[in-house]
């Protein structure tokens, strides 16, 4: 196998306030989660030598000024993405920090404001004309996220058969772990296929219950070498293989084929990195940006087969007692758009057992978590000793 | 009431061929001098060969519906009256791959498929912008197995 580094754990997980509208500013969202993670780790400022944080130009929060907001002295390593999957990217930057030793301990996050994520037009402003390579698809009124998805949705239905009630069936089966974790989640009702059926459509095929729900949110994780992370208060949960992967197209509308995006070069990439199976893994914590996401990495995992992800789902098998839980906080639909923060953040409790009583009667020693879909993913494995 | 404007494209000197071609009702797509092929959205260099020497063809217009979805919330106010419309992604018959995105009109919504074989129009979107969209082939031919 080949070398990647250190081996890196994962040592403390917070959120901050989480809300439709909290009136906290991104910067006072992400001190909290912080705060938060180092709280959960038993870490001061001054154990932190590296910041990686994810963050779209139009939210910004910079890497280097989280740290000095924090009081940290002095920054090793430092990241501020403006692009990419979402959490992953800070995770995978975060991760290789230290694993490549050049950080010793290193504070990812994501953090992200509800007017952000219903549509383009918190970036685009109230500017009229668009350039760049929006300008070929916004005057057509391409202008969320959930046009794509929509998109990706009516080819997959083409080509195998997928149905709406299939990306019901996993919103539905969502919505019951989500109902086990009344503290996060901001639904308190079980869904059922018929109110997802009726519920609006946003672009047909895709309905408002296959988006995410937008939230004000922070999340922050903590990750160290083994040697800290066995002196710190939690158990640690490693990295056993990770992966990044892109398409040839940087435009989500034009990838060479929607039914085989990204994550299925970085599920192929990640088992090459691991003698790990995907028989072992206990627990998934999938991205739910859309419905239709989890489905996908569903299949490129190799949970169930190609175009089997809608009759597994129907089936029970990403439920507590199902062939892989997934999802078991009710996922960003439920718990809220934290932008794949929660599925690091979940999983990790799962295998370390801090979940409470949402702890998994299959006891899961691996984990599997993904961010992202389309024209840049990213994953890895979580293992426990 | 207030009058919304719709969104433009900000023609560059990058992609001025594309806008004042469909001014001209001409659908003009980037194509590299050096090996002849087209890509789309235009870009500095052909991501073929890496050819500087980039010029334009002009498109038959013919194309297949590679997806669809029928937007029904508007995200910008000028939308709001035009709901429902036809977002979609088209391959052109010139080359395998080479697609754009852009809006099916005057498609049946309840006999429209992957597929559908689709021919482009122009229409004015506002004074001096012209959008090349998509509609249905004249005469009608059966959509192509995909």
């Amino acid at each position: 196998m080949v070398s990647r580094g250190r081996r890196v754990a994962i040592v403390g997980v917070g959120y901050s306030e989480v809300g439709r509208r909290t009136g906290l500013s991104l910067d006072h969202l992400t001190a909290q989660a912080a705060v938060a993670a180092m709280q959960d780790a038993g870490v001061t400022p001054a154990d932190i030598d590296g910041v990686a944080v994810h963050s779209y130009p139009y939210q910004f929060v910079s890497a280097n000024h989280t740290a000095a907001m924090l009081g940290i002295p002095d920054l090793a390593f430092s990241s501020s993405s403006i692009e990419g999957p979402a959490y992953s990217a800070a995770a995978l930057h975060g991760l290789a920090a230290v694993a490549s030793g050049s950080a010793e301990l290193c504070l990812t996050v994501r953090t992200v404001h509800a007017s952000g994520a219903a549509s383009t037009t918190a970036s685009h402003g109230a500017s009229a004309a668009i350039a760049g390579p929006q300008q070929f698809s916004a005057p057509y009124g391409d202008l969320s996220g959930a046009h794509f998805a929509a998109l990706y949705m009516r080819r997959l239905m083409t080509t195998y058969g997928l149905t709406e009630e299939d990306f019901g069936a996993f919103a539905v089966a969502q919505r019951d772990f989500a109902l086990a974790n009344p503290d996060e989640s901001f639904f308190r009702e079980p869904l059922t296929i018929d109110q997802y059926l009726e519920s609006r459509y946003i672009a047909e095929p895709l309905h408002l219950f296959d988006c995410d729900y937008p939230v004000d949110a922070s999340s922050a994780l903590l990750f160290t070498t083994e040697e800290r992370a066995r002196d710190l208060r939690q158990r640690p949960v490693y990295f056993d293989a990770w992966a990044h992967a892109t398409t040839n197209e940087s435009d989500f509308n034009l990838v060479e084929d929607m039914t085989h995006t990204a994550p299925w070069r970085a599920a192929r990439r990640m088992w090459s990195r691991t003698e790990l199976q995907v028989s072992d893994v206990g627990v998934a914590g999938l991205y739910d940006g859309f419905t239709f996401i989890a489905m996908q990495w569903l299949e490129a995992l190799g949970f169930c087969g190609e175009g089997e992800s809608g009759a597994f789902v129907r089936a029970g098998h990403t439920r507590r007692d199902g062939i892989i839980p997934t999802n078991t906080d009710g996922g960003a639909c439920n718990v809220g758009r934290r932008h794949g923060a929660n599925f690091f953040i979940e999983v990790t409790r799962q295998l370390r057992g801090t979940a409470g009583a949402r702890a998994l009667p299959n006891h899961p020693t691996v984990g599997v978590v993904t961010n992202g879909v389309g024209a840049f993913v990213g994953c890895a494995l979580l293992t426990v000793d | 009431m207030t009058v919304y404007a719709p969104i433009t494209p900000a023609a560059d000197q990058l992609t001025a061929f594309f806008w004042d071609g469909a001014k001209e009702n001409e659908l003009r797509i980037q194509r590299c001098s050096a090996c002849k092929r087209y890509q789309h959205p235009p870009e500095p260099v052909c991501r073929s060969c890496l050819s500087f020497a980039l010029d334009y063809g002009v498109m038959s217009g013919a194309a297949v519906v590679y997806s669809y979805a029928v937007a029904r919330q508007a995200f910008h106010p000028w939308f709001a009256d035009k709901l429902p419309y036809v977002l979609a992604v088209v391959e052109l018959v010139e080359q395998p791959n080479l697609r754009l995105l852009t809006n099916l009109v005057d498609f049946p919504l309840d006999s429209l498929v992957v597929g559908a074989r689709a021919h482009v129009r122009f229409q004015q979107l506002a004074d001096g912008v012209t959008l090349p969209v998509f509609g249905p082939a004249q005469p009608a031919e059966g959509p192509v197995q995909w």
